[in-house]
């Protein structure tokens, strides 16, 4: 009887959902932003608050969603005979994403860098910019080596970085990928128990799903506003100097992400044999949450839903492959990394080669997966995995980073939600018929 | 008996006052000063001479002391030594011909002038010769380098790895503390000393050195007036290691030093680094 009450509620939530977060409504949502940002008016600074404000709302879920889901995700995967073809081929498609996402990223700025080169002018701009954004030095050091090793302090680096010896303690302080890695490694030992005990909390932890998916909707119906809230003051923050005396960095940034978020709806359309433009319409909620947000695991289950739902994408592949698939393989930060260090050679004066390429490339996915953990301007620090090896300074490449960051920060997550929505679809497909009728 | 008793007494004094005299001879400020044969010079002295000379390099230190158009002495160092006249109630004189910042401490050593203000570095060379008063301001060392040619040094590593026990070319002021430092705390590195400190950036910039040494204000005030040179060089500072930036005073002026470190007490927020960056004086000249 509650069921049933609760039932059509539910789907006029959505309905509405739906109905606010249309493509067009969410494009007008990105345009106003971009506009208002662009304008630098002075109340924009009053909209920050609602924008942190509606983040935390959507912070409240992203870790009990994580919790649920991972595990049913797994015992769906060990318990489906599919599941080792499913897995081969997410691997297979990740493997290929992540060559060419790379190989995209190093050939493209690349060629733009060989025939741009910064003048006196911009070298001067570019200074300024440093000298006034680090009111600090570049390098602290001391000659007393007792002093140095204070300076270092102590962080789990490695593998240790990832490993959850407390899980609460990961969980009160918004350590993801600890709790993914706890999330896989729990519903592994819930599966196994299962098979022996038949006793499971499996049907329990759907219910924690559903419950997070319907809170999740609540807060879905202020996209719009979440969009313009976040995203007008966070362009608003770059200024015009920024941009002039980063044109040279921003230019290949801007055309290979827009190459990259144009390829993957693209891509996806033609696994789903749909047109280009529902892809498209349908994955812009999820990406534009990104860039609003610019935190890819809030839009965990709004990329799921849009998969699932709108796109009618194989459920397994998508359940197994995007929470940690969004959690750990940043795209966007790859390309980031790639294009930053382009920027700091061709400042520098230094050439690249085909090998260095091919290096830089490589460095670039490593460095990726050492963000891991890492959000913000933290995630900046494995920059100096890929700069140092080419003999490029790091300290000069992070100050000009943070300054062009607002930007960069908007386009990293959302090539990581837009690819990351890719993998399931090329590596799944279409759900049958059967399953599309019945959502319909 | 008596006779030999007074010849005794005799003989024993003409010993005494000859140790004496030796021994006052010996007196180093004594030795070098002027001043040898009247009573030691300090606070007293001074007032009666109704001057307090005070030596200050010929070249200008921006932000501390420069020259004005009509070549008057202006700047937050000229200033406090006019105040430390303004309180003794004499005036002030001062010597603006030292080649070096070691020259303003020969000044002081040798008698010619009583203090020395020129952004002066306390070192343990400069204490055997000179008192020095509380420093007025304390600032920590720092390198100006050459980022690619550290980060090429460094193989991968953070530039603070090859810094911090750097073994290539250093420039440094000639006649300036940071011979004694560099010496000390760079013991692997080839010190190049240059006449200033443009001449020391001239030898970073044609790569002649791939690190100039200094105080973080300088080195900050290099890259806040020529901003783009933060592209090609880098700042590092070195936290353990501080200029006490302070006033030579005459080595048997300790009365004088007692009412120095007394101003010093009280007008101590008159030099911040922030203050100093911030200074017209600090800018570069047109």
């Amino acid at each position: 009887m509650k069921a049933g009450a609760g039932a059509p509620m539910d789907n006029s939530l959505k309905a509405l959902s739906r109905s606010i977060n249309r493509p067009s409504i969410t494009l007008a949502a990105i345009v106003l932003a971009l506009a208002l940002g662009v304008m630098r008016l002075p109340f924009l600074q009053y909209l920050r608050p609602v924008g942190d404000f509606y983040i935390a709302l959507l912070q409240i879920c992203v870790l009990p969603f994580l919790l649920a889901t991972i595990p049913l995700a797994v015992r769906s995967a060990m318990a489906s005979g599919s599941a080792p073809g499913v897995l081969r081929s997410l691997l297979f498609w990740v493997l290929i994403t992540l060559v060419a996402v790379a190989a995209i990223s190093a050939i493209i700025p690349s060629l733009f860098f060989g025939y741009a080169s910064p003048d006196e002018k911009m070298i001067t701009n570019i200074g300024s910019l440093l000298g006034r954004s680090t009111d600090n030095v570049d390098v602290e050091f001391a000659i007393d080596a007792r002093q140095a090793a204070e300076i270092k302090g102590a962080t789990d680096v490695g593998i240790f970085a990832v490993i959850p010896t407390n899980i609460f303690a990961s969980l009160s302080s918004n350590d993801s990928v600890r709790v993914l890695v706890f999330a896989v490694l729990f519903g592994i030992g819930m599966v196994l128990t299962e098979r022996e005990s038949g006793h499971s909390i499996f049907e329990a932890l759907r219910h924690i799903q559903a419950v997070c998916v319907l809170i999740f909707d609540w807060f879905s119906l202020l996209v719009p506003i979440g969009i313009v809230a976040l995203v007008a003051p966070q362009v608003a923050r770059l200024g015009p100097d920024a941009f002039t005396a980063l044109t040279l960095f921003a230019y290949p940034l801007l055309a290979t992400s827009a190459l990259l978020l144009l390829a993957a709806p693209t891509l996806c359309a033609f696994a789903l044999h749909v047109s280009p433009a529902s892809v498209f319409g349908a994955l812009l909620r999820p990406v534009m949450l990104g860039a609003s947000t610019r935190n890819s695991l809030i839009c965990v289950p709004l990329a799921l839903e849009t998969l699932k739902n709108d796109l009618k994408v194989k459920n397994e592949p998508c359940d197994l492959y995007i929470p940690i698939g969004i959690a750990t393989i940043r795209f966007g930060t790859i390309l980031y990394f790639v294009i930053a260090t382009l920027f700091m050679g061709t400042l520098m004066g230094r050439q690249f080669n085909l090998i260095d390429l091919g290096l830089l490339a490589l460095f670039s996915v490593g460095a990726s997966f050492a963000t891991l953990g890492l959000s913000g301007l933290a995630a900046l620090a494995p920059l100096a995995i890929v700069l140092r090896p080419f003999g490029l300074s790091y300290e000069v490449a992070v100050p000009l980073m943070i300054i062009i960051d607002p930007l960069a920060d908007m386009l990293r997550t959302m090539l990581n939600v837009a690819i990351n929505c890719m993998i399931p679809t090329l590596a799944g497909g279409r759900a049958a018929m059967r399953t599309t009728q019945a959502s319909l | 008996m008596g006779h030999t008793t007074a010849m005794f007494f005799r003989g024993l004094i003409a010993t005494i006052l000859f140790a004496v005299s030796i021994a006052l001879s010996n007196l180093p400020a004594l030795a070098q000063s002027p001043l040898r044969s009247g009573p030691l010079r300090d606070l007293n002295s001074i007032v009666e001479a109704k001057v307090l000379r005070v030596a200050v390099t010929r070249f200008d230190l921006p932000s501390f002391h420069v020259r004005g158009p009509d070549g008057t002495l202006l700047g937050p160092e000229i200033e406090m030594a006019q105040q430390i006249g303004r309180a003794l109630g004499i005036r002030v004189e001062f010597v603006d011909n030292a080649e070096s910042f070691d020259s303003v401490v020969d000044h002081v050593a040798l008698g010619s002038a009583d203090i020395g203000v020129s952004k002066l570095s306390q070192t343990y060379n400069r204490l055997k010769r000179v008192r020095f008063s509380e420093p007025y301001v304390t600032l920590r060392h720092a390198l100006l380098f050459n980022r690619v040619a550290i980060a090429r040094a460094a193989g991968g590593r953070p530039p603070a790895a090859v810094l911090q026990n750097y073994q290539g070319r250093l420039s440094v002021i000639t006649g300036s503390a940071y011979v004694d430092f560099a010496s000390k705390n760079f013991p692997d590195a080839t010190v190049v000393e240059a006449r200033s400190w443009d001449a020391a950036i001239e030898n970073l910039l044609s790569g002649q050195v791939d690190a100039v040494y200094r105080d973080e204000f300088e080195i900050r005030r290099v890259l806040k007036n020529k901003p783009a040179l933060n592209v090609p060089l880098g700042s590092a500072v070195i936290v353990d290691q501080k200029a006490l930036l302070s006033i030579a005073i005459c080595d048997t002026c300790s009365k004088l030093q007692e009412f120095i470190n007394y101003h010093i007490g009280v007008t101590r927020a008159a030099f911040t680094l922030k203050g100093l960056l911030d200074s017209e004086l600090g800018r570069p000249a047109r």
